[in-house]
């Protein structure tokens, strides 16, 4: 039972980390492989503000919200223009920086030793200790994540998005401003994937950079490929999936490390297959780059 | 004197990759991720045949080589061709590049372990001294391989009928198609260039240093910097970028030490990515920016 509570919580922050991205590369259409950075970036402040600083958990989360929001600026504001492949490069290089920082900025970050000690998070007096509870703070963070995607993408402000990312060129021509909408939407974004780094540091309790690589990234693209770019249950059901599929490697009794390997092969096969059969992804109506 | 030489070995072996790269990346247009696996393939190879399966050394590289090529021209066609027929999108072949990476790299982690490994046993091997710097055998002979291969694809893209067809599909698919030339071969032709290329620099690399399951993503990254460094367009350019970015990063091992080289090459990438997309010395291949 423990065991598949766990399970749960780990599907309320990919959740919220695929949901996200969703609305970043599906909806706007900005592929980002720099999401783990933002996903370490709330971890990392978060684990800071709390254990150097005494901050309560709350404090941390929208500390690291702030920070990855702050730092989206300085991806979004120049490398926005670069379209489509050439947009994924640069935000590739912004991964295989801030992962350089986690890795070698000792004094700060720990190195590749981590933060250890990260205390369980209270909430206005609400003490989360058991994994029980702990399903539930991530439900509720899952659920506001996929509030704020849902209001964005759906509206107005959602039609933008879908105009933006159909003719950028021909939004512009009907006065909607292309740059500030993908200003405000990378920002968004990255601070909801800081949110799930929060959630995670505070749960496992200690944090070191191997949880942020491109790895990382490309298994949130993989969640969102697969269940469908731009839909508004793709993302969950990819990332649903791709959290429970690969645990019932487990009950194989497959040795760890293997496991680790075989995991890592079923999303690659994954993503493969689905560009060649179904590039709009399980429940998807739309094929990223069209 | 030693960082010269650290730079002209570092800059050789690179300018192989991104060289390769940057000829698939140019008849195709799209980022072939999976060329970064083609290198570690080859490495792999090799030490199975020399080391585990005990044959001569030369046999061992062509073995290497040749599974290079093979593995290279099989991703061409059983999954590139076939996407191409569906007009897939730059973005989507990337995607699926990125997976067929995952896939073969978690494959050679699983058949030979994450361990780093040696092709040459690991007898500290003396130095030839050369006005005043320490050189390794195996790195120049790295620097004189590398120079031998390039002259030899510049003269092919020159002086030969399917160097020509190469640039012609590069240049204009659809119009090379109408002329008659048959685009699928000449693409399968520039894989297995690509791809040799990759494989020569990913033993070379086996053979002087090390080699572990990662080693190739690392240097296909380093090499698309070069690559856009350079200019996409021309051989002499890359190999130019590939120069100027090992040069850059002994630098910064010498100043910063050699933690921060990876984010000194990635910074590097942004601010031409921004501030000139096509490179040095070449002329934008196709829309980059919006």
């Amino acid at each position: 039972m423990e065991y598949a509570l766990h399970i749960l919580v780990f599907v309320g922050i990919y959740i919220i980390l695929a949901a996200s991205l969703d609305l970043l590369a599906g909806h706007t259409g900005l592929l980002s492989i720099a999401h783990a950075a933002f996903y370490g970036l709330g971890a990392y402040t978060s684990a800071l503000l709390t254990v150097k600083a005494g901050a309560p958990f709350l404090l941390g989360v929208l500390g690291g919200m702030f920070v990855a929001a702050l730092l989206s600026l300085l991806v979004s504001l120049p490398s926005l223009r670069l379209i489509d492949d050439y947009f994924v490069i640069a935000t590739f290089a912004f991964q295989m920086i801030l992962f350089s920082i986690f890795n070698n900025w000792n004094e700060l970050t720990g190195g590749p030793t981590g933060i250890p000690g990260i205390p369980e998070p209270s909430v206005i007096g609400w003490e989360v200790t058991s994994h029980l509870e702990f399903v539930v703070l991530a439900g509720v963070f899952a659920i506001l994540a996929f509030l704020v995607v849902w209001r964005l993408t759906t509206g107005p402000f959602g039609r933008a998005l879908h105009a933006i990312r159909e003719d950028e060129v021909l939004a512009k021509s009907i006065g909607k401003n292309a740059l500030r909408f993908k200003i405000t939407v990378f920002a968004i974004s990255s601070a909801l994937a800081a949110s799930a780094g929060s959630l995670y540091a505070h749960y496992i309790t200690y944090i070191d950079p191997t949880s942020f690589t491109v790895m990382e990234s490309i298994l949130v693209i993989s969640m969102v490929i697969i269940g469908g770019a731009g839909s508004l249950w793709g993302p969950l059901l990819g990332a649903f999936v791709l959290v429970t599929l690969p645990e019932t490697l487990r009950f194989i009794g497959l040795p760890s490390a293997v496991a680790a390997n075989l995991r890592q092969i079923i999303y690659g096969s994954l993503l493969v297959v689905m560009m060649m059969v179904r590039p709009q992804g399980l429940v998807g109506r739309y094929a990223l780059g069209r | 004197m030693q960082l010269t030489l650290n730079v002209l070995v570092a800059a050789s072996t690179l300018a192989l990759m991104a060289v390769g790269f940057g000829l698939i990346f140019s008849t195709t247009r799209f980022f072939h991720f999976a060329h970064a696996v083609v290198y570690t393939g080859a490495a792999y190879l090799t030490y199975c045949g020399s080391v585990q399966l005990g044959l001569p050394l030369v046999i061992a590289v062509l073995l290497g080589v040749a599974g290079g090529v093979c593995l290279g021209g099989l991703m061409e066609v059983g999954l590139y061709r076939p996407m191409r027929g569906r007009s897939a999108s730059a973005l989507t072949l990337l995607i699926a590049s990125l997976g067929t990476y995952v896939v073969l790299q978690n494959l050679v982690s699983m058949t030979w372990g994450d361990d780093v490994r040696m092709l040459q046993s690991s007898t500290v091997r003396e130095g030839i001294e050369i006005l005043g710097g320490r050189i390794t055998p195996t790195s120049v002979l790295a620097i004189a391989v590398c120079v031998a291969l390039l002259a030899v694809v510049t003269l092919v893209l020159r002086r030969t009928g399917l160097g020509r067809a190469m640039r012609a599909v590069a240049d204009d698919a659809e119009l090379a198609r109408i002329r008659g030339i048959r685009a699928d071969r000449v693409i399968l032709a520039t894989f297995a260039i690509g791809s040799a290329l990759a494989a020569v620099a990913g033993i070379l690399v086996a053979l002087d240093v090390n080699m572990r399951p990662t080693m190739g993503m690392n240097a296909l990254m380093l090499a698309i910097v070069a690559v856009i460094i350079g200019g996409v367009s021309s051989i002499g350019g890359i190999a130019l970028g590939s120069l100027f970015l090992a040069a850059a990063q002994q630098v910064a091992i010498w100043q910063l030490g050699s933690q921060w080289q990876d984010a000194v090459a990635f910074a590097i990438l942004l601010v031409f990515l921004l501030a000139r997309p096509q490179g040095l010395f070449g002329k934008p291949l196709r829309k980059v920016a919006v």
